[in-house]
């Protein structure tokens, strides 16, 4: 019986709550289970207390980098004495966000996030008068290897905020967010394939223009000023139209400030397949 | 048709040899001519004995199983509860799921862990060794949100890793002592011996 005992008390020994052996394998599994908790405590408060995990942020759920492996590439044209621009944009595959806060001087800015320096598009510039033109145009996948079709090319263009701008953005299929409320827009053209659309116009106070928006499969958002002068004609194939507060007249939407005695924004949406959410901001 | 005792305890033997040591075989054996000696002397006829035993073929099969799984639980390896799983397929069509299946669950299960463990162990040293890289300034190895946090997370996944290794370790051994009383309980079930 005394020859029990000690072997009784080494096996509790551990802790009070954890009434396990107290032999080397469990010495070391303690050891790594402590070691986790404790990385894992001081890892996550780490990048809670350096804001990484706020919803601003864009990394709700994971502790890595989204630019992971990922070359970015800044192209910048500059205006060139340009008083107006046309910024035409034709993407294959992939994710463009597009927004204001080029730099004075440049007529837009554009950052490529691909894989490798060969998938860059390609650019186009010509000045005629006082009138600015790029083309960025996507080269396809003729020179990407079969494993990275699915891999990453993210265009992020920054448009001069001050300078008229003619936008044509054209993607194929893929995400496209247009923040367009500090532009100075004449004209604006959207075609998208496939994929799911916003264009925000919340805070526009730019010169007058028209809009067509021609959208195949996918969601398509609109945010409109709640006192912008915007008439939004629809025509939608499959799936619904969501919107409250906009006012529906001879077939368009009007948001509640809407003034016909003043210039009008014309936006024309032609939806496939897919719901269409007018959002009033 | 069986003609007489000598011709089944040739069956028997033939079924057996090579499974059961030679000391055990002949043990098993004579205890069969035993019995087939005390039968006659209680005046049964042979016909009526090989009613009583079932088919040689079939015993022989119930006696490998029972012989592979006790050894199976003897000395655990890889090799004996495989066998000890086939043993037991041979006495019924219908342990291909109540046997087969689970197994290979089973096996895929820990697989899968073990596989885990070991890609965890292996990834967190390379994502320490690229928090370091970010630290130093090295733009395309920034896979960390912040390097700081990345040297202490990468701690953390290779420390989930060689648990990981370890559990799958322990939970083989659990499921392998399991596993031998659950073929143990699926031959006493399929023989008839299971309230003996």
């Amino acid at each position: 019986m005394s020859a029990e005992k000690p072997k009784e008390e080494k096996r509790c020994r551990v802790g009070a709550f954890l009434c396990v052996p107290d032999t080397r394998p469990t010495r070391i599994i303690l050891w790594l289970v402590a070691i986790a908790i404790v990385s894992f405590v001081i890892g996550f408060g780490i990048l809670a207390a350096s804001g990484a995990f706020s919803s601003g942020a864009g990394h709700a759920t994971t502790p890595f980098s989204k630019t992971a492996w990922i070359l970015s590439n800044t192209t910048e044209f500059p205006l060139d004495g340009a008083t107006a621009g046309n910024v035409s944009v034709n993407m294959g595959a992939g994710e463009i966000t597009l927004n204001g806060g080029a730099a004075d001087n440049d007529l837009l800015e554009v950052t490529v996030f691909s894989k490798a320096p060969e998938w860059q598009p390609e650019y186009s510039s010509s000045l005629e008068g006082l009138v600015k033109t790029v083309r960025i145009t996507d080269k396809g996948h003729t020179g990407k290897a079969w494993f990275a079709v699915d891999s990453t090319n993210r265009w992020e263009i920054r448009l001069a905020d001050r300078v008229p701008v003619a936008a044509d953005v054209r993607i194929g299929a893929g995400d496209c967010r247009l923040v367009l409320g500090t532009l100075n827009l004449t004209s604006l053209d959207v075609h998208a394939g496939a994929g799911d659309t916003v264009i925000d116009f919340n805070g526009y106070h730019g010169g007058r223009f028209d809009a067509v928006i021609m959208h195949g499969i996918g969601d398509l958002t609109l945010r409109i000023p709640a006192s912008g002068n915007f008439r939004i004609t629809v025509v939608q194939g499959v799936g619904d139209i969501a919107g409250t507060g906009f006012i529906l007249n001879n077939g368009a939407y009007t948001p509640v400030g809407f003034n016909p005695a003043l210039p009008v924004n014309e936006i024309f949406v032609k939806q496939g397949v897919g719901v269409l959410r007018l959002e009033m901001v | 048709m069986l003609q007489n005792e000598q011709e089944y305890i040739r069956i028997l033997r033939d079924r057996l040899e090579g499974t059961l040591p030679a000391e055990d075989l002949e043990d098993l054996l004579s205890d069969y001519r035993e019995h087939f000696r005390l039968g006659k002397a209680d005046g049964r006829s042979e016909e009526e004995l090989f009613r009583s035993l079932g088919s040689p073929e079939e015993v022989a099969k119930e006696i490998r199983a029972t012989h592979l799984v006790k050894k199976a639980e003897h000395t655990c390896s890889c090799r004996n509860i495989f066998h000890a799983v086939v043993a037991t397929l041979g006495l019924g069509l219908f342990n291909l799921v109540f046997v087969l299946l689970p197994f290979l669950l089973l096996i895929a299960m820990l697989l899968f862990v073990f596989v885990t463990g070991v890609v965890f162990t292996l990834v967190g040293p390379a994502a320490f060794v690229y928090a370091l890289l970010q630290l130093m300034g090295l733009p395309a190895f920034s896979i960390w949100l912040s390097p700081l946090a990345g040297i202490f997370l990468s701690v953390g996944i290779t420390a989930i890793g060689l648990l990981l290794i370890i559990g799958d370790y322990y939970l083989a051994r659990f499921f392998y002592l399991l596993g031998i009383r659950y073929l143990k309980w699926n031959i006493r079930v399929i023989t008839g011996t299971v309230n003996e």
